[in-house]
C-alpha cells in the first residue's frame, strides 16, 4: 500500500459526477510535495467499482451525491462489497449534514468539504493514509 | 465577553469530529482564520529534543520538503517557538523576523502563535501557528487560545484517551476475534466492510490497550483476559 515500497506512483480515483472537479483536483495535485501522483476520474458508482475491482487504487476520493444515488451511504459499501480495501474519502461542497457521523460505519474512512481541498490537506491524507500504522514486529506473520 | 467569538467557526463540527482527519481540518481552520498557512499539533519534547511530527497523535500541515526526510527523528530542537513552547504554560505569539524559526522554513511567516494544552493524564501538548499575521492582541490571543483549548479536549476524548481506556469496544474484539482466526488485516476489511487502515489503526489501539507487540502476543493476551474466547 506503502507507494515508495511498492515503486509505483500513488494512484488516487476521483469518483465525482462533475467533470470540473477533475480539473481542480488535478490542478491541486500538481502542487502536492513528494512522489508523484496519478489521478483517474470516473462519473458514476458503476465505473468506480470497475476501476477499483481493476486493483492499483490506493486512494478513492468519493463525491457525497452521485446522480441518481442519494449519498455515500449508498454508495461507499459498493465499494467495500467490490473487495476494495484501501482509504475512501467523502468529497462535498457541504459536510455538515449530521449523517456524515455516520461515516465510519459504511466503510469510509474520512470526509473533507470541497473548498478545504488544498495541497496541505492531500499531504495529510497521503500520509495518513499511506503509512504503516504497525511497527515489522506487527507485519502479517501467517500468510 | 469572549464567548459570541469563541469557537466562531466550530459550531456542530466540533460535536462531530470523529477521527483524526477531522481534527486536522478543525486546526487547520483555526490557523487559517489567524492568517497562519501551517500549523503543527505535538506532545512537548523533553530539554535539549526537538518534536516528533511522525508520532501517532501529532497533526501538522508542514510540507515534506521542508521537513526531509525525518525517519521518526525530532526536528526543531532549537527552534524558538518550539523553546518558548516548553517554558510557557500561557498562549504566546513570537514576532519571527527577530526569531527566525525552522520549522516555518520558506513559508516566510512573519509571526508564530503558540497555546500551551494539556490532557488530563497531564501530558503537555503545544499547538504552533505559524503565518503572515501581525502578533495578535491580548484579547484575541486569549480567543484563539479558548478555541485551540475547545478542539483539543474534542481531540482528547476522542482520540487521545483511547490509550488510556482498558477493555475493547465491539469493532476492536470484532478484530482481535478474527485475527484469531488467522485473517490478514486486508481480510478482515473484507469481511467487515472496513479499510484495511481502519482494521491496522484498529490493531494498533488494542496493541497499545493491551501493552503488547505483536499480532500473536495481542491475541494470546486477548484470550487469557477474556476479553476473546
Amino acid at each position: 500500500m506503502n507507494p515508495d515500497r511498492t515503486g509505483h506512483p500513488l494512484k488516487i480515483l476521483l469518483v465525482d459526477d462533475d467533470p470540473a472537479e477533475h480539473l481542480l483536483l488535478k490542478r491541486t495535485l500538481e502542487k502536492v510535495d513528494g512522489p508523484p501522483i496519478e489521478l483517474d476520474y470516473v462519473g458514476d458508482i458503476d465505473s468506480a467499482v470497475e476501476c477499483v475491482k481493476a486493483g492499483d487504487i490506493d486512494i478513492v476520493f468519493l463525491d457525497n451525491r452521485l446522480v441518481p444515488n442519494n449519498d455515500f451511504r449508498e454508495t461507499a459499501p459498493q465499494l467495500r462489497e467490490a473487495g476494495y480495501v484501501g482509504p475512501i474519502g467523502i468529497i462535498s461542497s457541504d459536510i455538515s449534514g449530521s449523517y456524515f457521523q455516520q461515516f465510519p460505519d459504511f466503510g469510509v474512512d474520512f470526509r473533507i468539504g470541497k473548498d478545504e481541498i488544498d495541497r496541505t490537506a492531500i499531504s495529510f491524507i497521503i500520509s495518513e493514509y499511506t503509512r504503516d500504522q504497525l511497527s515489522d514486529n506487527c507485519a502479517e506473520d501467517f500468510s | 465577553m469572549l464567548m459570541p467569538e469563541a469557537a466562531y467557526h466550530l459550531g456542530p463540527e466540533l460535536g462531530r469530529a470523529v477521527n483524526r482527519m477531522d481534527f486536522f481540518r478543525l486546526f487547520k481552520a483555526l490557523a487559517f482564520h489567524q492568517q497562519c498557512q501551517y500549523f503543527i499539533l505535538s506532545e512537548v519534547a523533553g530539554e535539549d529534543e526537538g518534536i516528533n511530527l511522525q508520532h501517532p497523535h501529532a497533526l501538522h500541515n508542514l510540507p515534506e520538503s521542508w521537513l526531509g526526510k525525518t525517519n521518526g527523528r525530532s526536528v526543531g530542537s532549537d527552534d524558538p517557538s518550539v523553546l518558548q513552547s516548553k517554558r510557557s504554560t500561557a498562549p504566546f505569539s513570537m514576532d519571527l523576523q527577530d526569531h527566525p524559526s525552522s520549522l516555518a522554513g520558506a513559508s516566510g511567516a512573519q509571526a508564530a502563535i503558540g497555546v500551551p494544552l494539556h490532557t488530563l493524564a497531564a501530558k503537555r501538548y503545544c499547538l504552533l501557528m505559524f503565518g503572515d499575521t501581525e502578533q495578535p492582541q491580548h484579547e484575541s490571543l486569549a480567543v484563539v487560545a479558548l478555541d485551540a483549548t475547545l478542539i483539543f479536549q474534542r481531540y482528547f476524548e476522542v482520540i487521545l484517551s483511547l490509550d488510556s481506556i482498558s477493555g475493547l469496544n465491539e469493532r476492536e474484539i470484532q478484530i482481535v476475534r478474527w485475527t484469531s482466526e488467522g485473517k490478514t488485516s486486508a481480510e478482515i476489511a473484507i469481511i467487515l466492510g472496513l479499510s484495511e487502515h481502519t482494521v491496522n489503526s484498529y490493531i494498533a489501539a488494542v496493541l497499545r490497550k493491551l501493552h503488547v507487540v505483536n499480532r500473536a502476543q495481542m491475541v494470546a493476551s486477548a484470550l487469557r483476559s477474556g476479553l476473546i474466547t
